[in-house]
């Protein structure tokens, strides 16, 4: 009996998480991947001006480059990817809501 | 036949074609693998690709499909009968609409993340790209000219209305502040600015209020200043403009964002109240015709009904959205049927609100005609969600209000993303040689006077046809590349590419129409000069329109004829 009522509240539960990740999805997400979206940029932006020799854009001096590489290394490849990733308008298309 | 047996018809559809067919076609022929890692998970970089719950991405991508479209396209649709317009929502959906949907995005996880841009060089041809562009700018500018139309011309002539929106954006900016610079709690500043915004919509109502935006627009019979575009059109255009040129050029966060946030409390609320108005009514259509007439304002009901009707039965706008958007933040390859499809047999039941709004609120065709009728769906939309809404107790006067500034208020939020997003295709297609392209104010300049032509030119039901044109040909294109991806995995294709050739002849026929009828009228000797280059913009669109989509069937068909190593190189 207690594992009966168990696990309907154990369903409702996940119906009601459920529920709210719905309106989550519909509401504030954008705002969050908007500001995600920015703070990627600038790290982008930042890996480049830092490890820009990587592709070929000599910047900085290795020495200073040299103690920021324990850091960078983890994102490299996704950096070297997301910086080299071929882009036209319709990358953008995503970003215009509701159109229709 | 009564509203509740078309509502269960809805709902009948939905579980067999998304529990019975989509899930067949999903287990059987695509076959995704909870355990293979998608490019969300792959690339993640929290700029483009970056992963998420299907609860949320369900809620995310409903929200980016369901807009105007699924509300307008059924209301006009039903003067050729409701049992056409109710046939094509729940088959185009059935069989076409949650494919494409759903096609696109698993295409665009298994594709790591492509757009349909970078797909089409890459399965059809190198110029594929190229016309696809072509399509999306012409989509955009008719999508402008048919929102602005519906809005400028219908919605905000009522002087009860633009008070309200008015009021939505000041609660939209305030919301900025309060979230942005304040750090106020999300709840609290919901309440406080969607509050506010309900009283903003009641001040509009008072005759103080109406009265001052009655003297701006002309009063009720608004002096004709050129063609048939009366003061009231001008006023209500623009202000329509003056948004969309805020929303193009202000920050996001400031202005776009939280307005865009506001108006779904407004709109959500709205549709809510109306489901539960229309439940404890449960009204009959009277004497609404299951059948009109085959030809009708729009044109002969095979092709123009299938452009009539794109969102909440297939639009092809939805297939950048799930690959550009959605399927590069899908956390598993199983959540692809429940976010593609199941957001697009979601937006069926929206279309399916809609449609009863037209059919059963006024109880017969008489009424919907008195409502404004295809002429004006929008304004028909709004009279019969007040009369819903009446049933939980709104005043009639505020729920028309309400019903204004909820339509209005959502084609607005579109519009400054569109006007964005041509601000940034022009700088980025003529930039190089027109430097002063790149200025966002000159960008945006540009792409609203191309509105305002289009707005202050072109009769509303044309300009409807013709963006559903482009809409529903974009979307036989997606499942042509669909169907392309399909057998390139060596996985069985009928289900895409029946749609598709489907889609591709009813449009091209529309197209045709369109071009056919546009032209013809020039040569009618009662033509006025308005008419003359209405005739030749629609006229000139739809040819080229036609020759693009020509050449990208001879491609795609090249395309699907080829063995596979002799396709198009990778984009470098």
């Amino acid at each position: 009996m207690a594992s009966t009522q168990e696990r309907i509240r154990s369903k409702l539960r996940r119906a009601a998480h459920a529920a709210g990740e719905f309106l989550y999805g519909m509401t504030t997400y954008d705002w969050v991947r908007d500001m995600q979206r920015e703070r990627g940029e600038i790290e982008r932006l930042f890996v480049l001006v830092t490890f820009g020799d990587i592709i070929g854009i000599p910047i900085l001096p290795p020495y200073y480059t040299l103690r920021l590489l324990p850091y960078v290394v983890p994102v490299i490849n996704r950096w070297k990817r997301s910086l080299l990733r071929e882009r036209d308008l319709t990358d953008l298309a995503g970003l215009i809501e509701g159109i229709t | 036949m009564n509203s509740i047996i078309v509502l269960i018809i809805g709902a009948l559809a939905v579980v067999v074609g998304y529990g019975v067919y989509a899930r067949y076609i999903n287990r059987s022929i695509v076959q995704p693998d909870p355990s293979k890692a998608t490019p969300a998970k792959m690339y993640m970089d929290g700029v483009d690709f970056s992963p998420a719950s299907r609860n949320v991405l369900f809620g995310y991508q409903f929200k980016s499909i369901a807009a105007l479209g699924p509300i307008t396209g059924p209301i006009i649709a039903v003067q050729w009968g409701w049992l056409p317009a109710l046939v094509w929502v729940i088959l185009g959906t059935f069989f076409i609409g949650w494919v494409q949907d759903y096609g696109a995005m698993i295409m665009g996880v298994r594709r790591e993340g492509d757009t349909m841009g970078a797909l089409s060089y890459k399965l059809i041809s190198p110029r594929a790209r190229n016309i696809l562009m072509i399509f999306i700018y012409f989509y955009l500018l008719l999508i402008m000219g048919a929102f602005g139309n519906a809005v400028g011309k219908v919605l905000m002539t009522n002087p009860k209305v633009p008070f309200g929106m008015i009021a939505v954006v000041l609660m939209g900016i305030l919301a900025g502040q309060m979230t942005y610079k304040w750090k106020t709690d999300i709840i609290l500043t919901t309440i406080v600015t969607v509050v506010l915004t309900f009283v903003g919509i009641w001040v509009s109502t008072l005759p103080f209020m109406s009265n001052i935006f009655s003297a701006l627009l002309g009063g009720p019979d608004s002096p004709t200043l050129w063609g048939n575009i009366t003061q009231a059109h001008v006023v209500g255009t623009l202000l329509v403009i003056a948004f969309c040129y805020l929303g193009s050029v202000l920050p996001i966060w400031s202005y776009a964002q939280p307005i865009n946030y506001i108006s779904f409390w407004i709109v959500s609320l709205g549709v809510l109240g109306g489901i539960v108005g229309l439940l404890i009514w449960r009204p009959g259509m009277g004497d609404f015709p299951v059948f009109t007439q085959f030809t009708t304002a729009s044109g002969p009901l095979w092709p123009m009904l299938f452009i009539t009707i794109a969102c909440g039965a297939i639009s092809g706008w939805h297939s950048l959205v799930s690959s550009s958007g959605t399927a590069r933040q899908l956390e598993k390859e199983t959540d692809a049927l429940p976010v593609g499809g199941g957001a697009m047999f979601m937006e069926m039941a929206f279309a399916v609100i809609a449609f009863l709004t037209a059919t059963v609120a006024f109880g017969g065709l008489q009424g919907y005609q008195d409502a404004g009728g295809a002429g004006a769906a929008l304004g028909v939309f709004s009279k019969g969600l007040a009369n819903f809404l009446g049933y939980i107790g709104v005043p009639n006067e505020f729920g028309v209000a309400y019903g204004s500034v909820f339509l209005t208020i959502m084609a607005l939020t579109i519009m400054q993303l569109v006007v964005r997003f041509m601000r940034v295709a022009s700088a980025e297609l003529v930039g190089n040689a027109v430097p002063a392209m790149k200025n966002i104010h000159v960008g945006t300049i540009v792409a609203l006077i191309l509105t305002l032509i289009f707005v202050w030119i072109i009769p509303w039901l044309t300009i409807w046809s013709a963006f559903g044109a482009a809409n529903q040909l974009m979307a036989g294109l997606a499942l042509l590349l669909i169907s392309l991806w399909l057998k390139e995995e060596g996985r069985k294709n009928s289900w895409a590419v029946i749609p598709s050739a489907f889609m591709i002849v009813t449009t091209l026929a529309a197209l045709i129409y369109l071009a056919y009828t546009n032209f013809a009228k020039l040569a009618t000797p009662e033509i006025t000069t308005q008419g003359t280059i209405a005739s030749v913009l629609v006229g000139a669109i739809a040819v080229v329109l036609i020759l693009a989509a020509a050449l990208l069937i001879v491609d795609g068909i090249k395309a699907l004829l080829k063995p596979r190593e002799e396709r198009a190189p990778e984009a470098v």
